[in-house]
């Protein structure tokens, strides 16, 4: 199950913990769009991401590219080796653009 | 641009020649009337008399991506891949991979024997050898972090470790998920302790792998296609097993105990 916390700021950051699989599409989507709210970006922390499978990846990947063609896009950042390799490994770089993650 | 959806068929085909044979058989798909019988036992003998993979492009007039069709020879039997695209390429310009490409390292994954295609009978051993240490039915994705949880736990006591753990219960997601979205919904994964592996078994009885679903246009909060899913279960497993057909899908993971 993911857990999300939201800290809101110039620059709102939800904080993800738990697993991102089949289940989180509603989690993730409902914290991003209330952390979106009169925001120009949102920050996505995965520094608690315990597990991801391509579920998860396609609905962040799917997320990404909506809320870049909203005008609101996103970033990720504490991307543990896990989750960068399934990432790298599905090329999501590629598909949602280098700018989405902070080194 | 072609509708993969709506047009013809992309598919895979797996066909099995054993030595001394005049045809033929299917293992995933059917016979169909018009196949070169002839033609694929010629080739398939060749394959296996030089010990060589072989893979052939069969081009189409309306088709820059050829279809293909590959031999790979495997002991006393020959697999015979049959890769066509009906004129299909790529798809929609989504973050889809190439469906094309999904098949292609399908085929590469059977040919490096990372990946064996099962008929009845190898299903029936493989899912029997060794013995059962864990099973669960799975109807819901609760119930597969149930089962991840207990694999892991699993490896862990055998000495695996962190990133390999964590690398083969992200395949046995995979795999279940398939089971949920495209398997009918619910099946079995059982892990079985072997000699020199452990193995986990994910059976459904779902309609079939069906290739097409795997390119379906993404849906606003879905998932991703399958694709993905089984390039991760090639990358990460050191064996794959498949059996798919209109009365379910095995899949048989392992992971190796002794090197």
């Amino acid at each position: 199950m993911l857990q999300t916390t939201i800290a809101q700021g110039p620059a709102p950051t939800v904080f993800l913990a738990g697993e991102m699989d089949l289940d989180c599409a509603d989690t993730l989507r409902e914290a991003v769009a209330e952390a979106a709210r009169g925001a120009q970006m949102v920050v996505l922390d995965f520094a608690g991401v315990e597990f991801i499978d391509s579920s998860g990846t396609g609905i962040f990947v799917r997320l990404c590219l909506d809320m870049k063609s909203q005008g609101t896009p996103l970033l990720a950042r504490n991307l543990s080796p896990a989750v960068r390799g399934v990432f790298e490994m599905l090329r999501v770089p590629e598909l949602v653009g280098e700018d989405v993650f902070q080194s | 641009m072609v509708d993969a959806a709506a047009g013809s068929p992309v598919s895979l085909q797996v066909y099995r020649y054993t030595q001394g044979d005049s045809v033929v058989r299917p293992v995933i798909g059917e016979i169909e009337d018009d196949l070169p019988q002839e033609e694929l036992v010629a080739h398939a003998s060749e394959a296996l008399t030089s010990g060589t993979f072989m893979c052939f492009a069969v081009s189409q007039a309306d088709d820059f991506v050829a279809d293909e069709l590959c031999f790979v020879p495997q002991d006393d039997h020959c697999d015979i891949l049959s890769i066509r695209t009906n004129g299909w390429q790529r798809h929609h310009g989504d973050h889809r991979r190439s469906l094309v490409e999904i098949l292609n390292n399908l085929a590469a994954a059977v040919a490096c024997g990372k990946l064996r295609v099962l008929d009845a009978d190898q299903v029936a051993a493989e899912t029997a050898a060794g013995e059962q240490v864990l099973h669960f039915d799975i109807r819901q994705s609760a119930e597969l972090t149930t089962a991840r949880e207990a694999v892991d736990d699993v490896l862990r006591e055998a000495g695996f470790d962190d990133a390999t753990r964590k690398r083969t219960t992200l395949c046995i997601s995979e795999a279940v998920t398939n089971m949920l979205l495209h398997g009918g919904g619910h099946g079995g994964m059982t892990l079985r302790r072997l000699e020199d592996r452990l193995r986990v078994v994910v059976a459904d009885h779902g309609p079939g792998l069906n290739f097409l679903n795997w390119i379906e246009p993404p849906k606003a909060k879905g998932p991703a296609s399958m694709g993905y899913g089984f390039k991760i279960i090639l990358d990460y497993l050191d064996a794959v097993g498949l059996s798919t057909g209109p009365s379910g899908t095995t899949l048989l993971l392992d992971r190796m105990t002794t090197t």
